[in-house]
């Protein structure tokens, strides 16, 4: 089968929405708001995440929002700052009416240092905001336990960490990712730590529904070229998923037919 | 009428609802979020909402982020 056909039947369905691309993208650290757009734009991602801040009453704050809705993307807004559940029930709701969705990523990171999600008060907020009809994406610790109690309050995907935000050491949580993917029923979106575009494709070809990538993205030396590098990494690693990749063996297995065929001329 | 706005003392010069006191603070309307007193309040409300004595108000506002 074509790809082109393999993934036409291959579309991601979040809540109410449909996605054609795996890759999810922040819009935090770019140098200037013109890269922050095309480097979007490169990525074709369909679903960009959001922060929400204090008005400061002296400056005007850039508007970067308007770029981002004319390029027909979806927002996320995120609830990075809330240190316990009700500050990030708090900041969602702020979101929804800021940003007119009621998608949230949820996060809640008392810890400034590693930025570790908290996931008692991230599972008491997830069930309060779905209860209220929010659309939860809770970001959370690669803990299968969790994220099955997260799907049970009704998130509508999980997004378990592969290393701490913003680090760029890619994929040190698979292990217990693959416990995750192979136990939910919610979409898995890899979020944080995904440094270059190889731990994209290890994610994808490790079955997660999608991934999240900013920072990588944001502080390459070519933030546009390193977009279209990961977006080329996730579908990638979706086709190698949906191909069905070959198992591993401690021994070696020959590629060429051992026949002996020398063995008669000597 | 004398209100706090994210923790700063203001002196309205006239009665204003919420749209009236964004446009007043030259703030856009577009990716802010409002709270009075710590409720946050609907954007299909900020016409009728009229700001009072001493109200407390929070301004928010989407910026980037991961």
């Amino acid at each position: 089968m074509l790809f082109e056909e393999m993934i036409k039947n291959d579309q991601l369905v979040i809540g109410d929405k449909q996605f054609e691309s795996r890759l999810f993208t922040g819009t935090g650290k770019f140098n200037d708001q013109q890269t922050m757009v095309a480097a979007l734009k490169a990525s074709r991602s369909e679903l960009v995440t959001m922060a929400l801040k204090r008005v400061d009453m002296q400056h005007r704050d850039d508007d970067i929002l308007a770029p981002l809705i004319k390029n027909g993307m979806n927002l996320l807004p995120n609830t990075s700052g809330a240190r316990n559940a009700k500050e990030a029930v708090f900041a969602a709701e702020l979101a929804r009416e800021a940003l007119q969705t009621n998608w949230v990523k949820l996060e809640i990171h008392p810890d400034p240092k590693y930025l570790l999600p908290d996931p008692i008060e991230t599972l008491k907020a997830a069930e309060v905001l779905a209860s209220k009809g929010f659309v939860v994406l809770p970001y959370v610790h690669a803990d299968p336990v969790l994220c099955k109690h997260l799907e049970s309050v009704g998130c509508a995907a999980v997004m378990p960490l592969g290393a701490p935000i913003g680090s760029n050491k890619g994929i040190k949580t698979a292990e217990f990712l693959e416990i995750i993917i192979e136990q939910a029923n919610v979409p898995v979106i890899v979020d944080a730590g995904l440094g270059s575009p190889s731990h994209a494709a290890l994610a994808m070809e490790m079955g997660a529904d999608a991934v999240l990538v900013n920072t990588a993205i944001a502080v390459a030396g070519n933030p546009v070229a390193m977009s279209e590098a990961f977006a080329k990494a996730v579908q990638a690693g979706r086709q190698a998923y949906l191909s069905g990749l070959g198992g591993q063996s401690t021994e070696a297995v020959a590629s060429s037919p051992l026949t002996a065929f020398l063995e008669a001329s000597l | 009428m004398k209100i706090q706005v994210n923790e700063q003392a203001l002196t309205l010069p006239s009665a204003m609802n919420i749209e009236q006191l964004l446009t007043h603070l030259e703030k856009p309307l577009m990716g802010s979020a409002v709270a009075v007193n710590m409720q946050v309040i609907n954007r299909s409300e900020w016409n009728q909402y009229d700001i009072n004595e001493g109200d407390n108000i929070s301004l928010f506002q989407a910026i980037a982020g991961g």
